[in-house]
């Protein structure tokens, strides 16, 4: 509520300009409306974009410009609106209100709340289509955007500023890593803002996101744009938009933003809608031609901005959904081809007990290297080889009974490697404590333990180390490259350790 | 018929701005019944584009006739009077409506009160 004299202020304004003020008013008439798609004549003077209004309070914004009439795309319930209605275009371009106030909230692509708390005070209205920043405004990727899990920030690090894709089956656990991402921002020293979007999901899972994210404490620095599968097509296309133009707004203030797009190929799916209704011209897979330049657009937005244009951040991890782990498929190739790298996640794995279910093989992170800390490129440099490694002697091993001492030392590493990197969901670990997991197998120190004792080895070394050696954590935290002494400390400690763990 | 031909028949249809009956007459038997569909809609959308609807509150509107046939010399002017204006001029010029209207502006301030108050 504003207060009286402000009211006052904006009549006086108002009639200030009363006498000139002439408003010229561009309005047309609808023909058709045919599921959720408007073609009406006149209008002659919109731009595309352009939010219009229908007589009955419905707006729309206009996709298609034709010699004699438009198309529009409605954003609401468009039931109502009948042939002959008059539609008047208002002049702006479709944007959403962003303010501080959007944090901890539930918001669809429009900015008006689902979350049934107070209407969202006005605030600055971010365009959703926006020209991505240009090659002097931005600067490489040079600050890790830590996940909390091993698998990842050993092998396929992620930068602030990168699109990193999340691709795989249905059910492997791809909300789960972004999800996991989102709550390890409140272990990071400098923190990040989390924009979760929501595109055609059942909206039971919306809410276990929400709920997730508010019992770990994460709804605080989080905003969520919802448009579940019962949304229309149009709001469902908007939203990874909408989402990206709130997180320009935290950008300008020299925020990190990390951006969640669950999922493009939901996305993908809405688009065609929009465009076969539209009558564009179908091509593969019946996606429209310019499919590629829908997600192009979008993800081109996640940027790592020079200092000199604030220093911050968009880090991008749209998730891609496979059928029969088919990456080779339209919309999957699009996305990997447009992300700086991507994290496959393969079903066999996930049903062999490997979780996350990262295919280290064909998972890549083509910038984030450059943003790992010392501290743990030190300890996972020979990582993603050993593995590799193991993985082919593995395959090899099926075939003979006898094997050479140094061989089956290396396949057991393999297997402690594997095991190590299992991580259980919702669980994030801070940067030490990935360090210490990740060294006591590649340094070695962890070969007389069982295989199936690792991970309870693990998890007890950890306790133990935040109870004894803290300042050995604090260390480790530091980010620089650990020295002999602190390598000779690790030791020691876990020397310590076993003594004790039976 | 493709929209181009469409677009050339409707042009055609007239004579001296008007609409030539006997012209009309002999293209609808001529043509097809979808062709006819789209032929009347797009003569539909020519005639509105020719016409220029100017609502006054007054009673005689009549007398700035003058003046709007000489600023739009090729358009069918109507008048019309809508006391509900309260004062100044409304010009419709096919999609583009001119609003210089008390009625428009006071409608403006509440819209206006009404989105800062909620």
């Amino acid at each position: 509520m504003i207060d009286n004299n402000k009211i006052i202020e904006s009549i006086e304004k108002r009639l200030m300009s009363f006498g000139e003020d002439s408003k010229t008013r561009n309005v047309g008439e609808v023909i058709r409306n045919t599921d959720g798609v408007i073609v009406a004549s006149g209008l002659s003077k919109t731009s595309i974009g352009e939010i219009v209004h229908f007589k009955n309070g419905e707006t729309g914004t206009v996709l298609n410009l034709d010699e004699d009439y438009v198309s529009i795309i409605l954003l609401g319930g468009g039931e109502e609106i009948k042939e002959g209605d008059v539609v008047s275009a208002s002049g702006q371009i479709l944007g959403i209100d962003v303010s501080e106030e959007l944090l901890g909230r539930v918001v669809d692509p429009l900015g008006q709340p689902l979350d049934g708390k107070p209407k969202i005070k006005k605030g600055k209205n971010m365009p959703l289509e926006k020209i991505a920043a240009g090659v002097v405004d931005r600067e490489p990727v040079n600050t890790p955007l830590k996940t909390g899990i091993k698998a990842i920030d050993s092998m396929i690090p992620i930068g602030r500023g990168q699109r990193e894709l999340i691709i795989g089956d249905r059910q492997t656990g791809k909300t789960a890593i972004a999800i996991d991402t989102i709550l390890n921002q409140k272990n990071t020293k400098k923190p990040v803002l989390c924009i979760y979007v929501a595109i055609g999901q059942k909206k039971s899972t919306i809410a276990q996101v929400i709920d997730r994210l508010t019992s770990d404490g994460a709804i605080s620095y989080s905003i969520i744009v919802a448009a579940s599968a019962s949304d229309p097509a149009a709001l469902q296309y908007l939203a990874p938009y909408a989402g990206t133009a709130i997180a320009e707004y935290f950008l300008e203030k020299g925020k990190d933003v990390l951006i969640v797009h669950d999922d493009l190929t939901k996305h993908a799916w809405a688009y065609r809608q929009i465009s076969l209704v539209l009558r564009r011209p179908a091509g593969r897979e019946a996606y429209p031609g310019d499919v590629f330049y829908l997600h192009s657009r979008l993800l081109e937005r996640s940027v790592k901005l020079s200092s000199e244009n604030g220093g911050g951040s968009i880090t991008a991890l749209p998730i891609i959904e496979t059928q029969a782990n088919d990456i080779s498929a339209y919309i999957p190739t699009n996305v990997i081809s447009i992300t700086d790298g991507q994290i496959y996640l393969q079903s066999d794995l996930f049903n062999a007990g490997i979780r996350p279910a990262i295919n280290v093989g064909q998972s890549v992170s083509r910038v984030g290297t450059a943003a790992q800390t010392p501290t743990i490129k030190s300890v996972s440099g020979k990582l993603r080889l050993e593995l590799a490694q193991f993985n082919s002697l593995a395959a090899f091993a099926q075939f003979g009974s006898e094997l050479d001492p140094e061989t089956q030392k290396q396949l057991d590493r393999g297997k402690r490697l594997t095991e190590i990197l299992k991580q259980p969901q919702f669980s994030p670990l801070p940067e030490s404590l990935e360090v210490l997991s990740i060294y006591i197998v590649t340094g070695g120190l962890a070969d007389d333990i069982p295989q199936d004792s690792i991970l309870k080895f693990e998890k007890e070394l950890h306790e133990y180390a935040r109870r004894k050696y803290s300042k050995l954590l604090e260390t480790l935290s530091l980010g620089e490259k650990p020295t002999e002494q602190t390598l000779k400390l690790i030791k020691k400690m876990v020397d310590e350790f076993k003594k004790r763990f039976g | 018929m493709n929209k181009k031909q469409i677009n050339r028949l409707v042009l055609e249809s007239y004579k001296k701005n008007r609409l030539d009956k006997k012209k009309i007459n002999r293209i609808v038997t001529l043509i097809s019944r979808s062709d006819l569909k789209k032929y009347l809609s797009a003569l539909k959308i020519q005639e509105k584009k020719a016409m220029l609807i100017v609502s006054t509150p007054a009673d005689n509107p009549l007398s700035d006739e003058k003046l709007f046939r000489k600023l739009f010399p090729n358009k069918k002017i109507i008048f019309k009077n809508d006391p509900s204006l309260l004062l100044g001029m409304q010009i419709v010029d096919y999609d583009v409506i001119h609003n210089f209207t008390l009625k428009s502006s006071l409608d403006k301030i509440i819209s206006r009160i009404e989105k800062d108050y909620d």
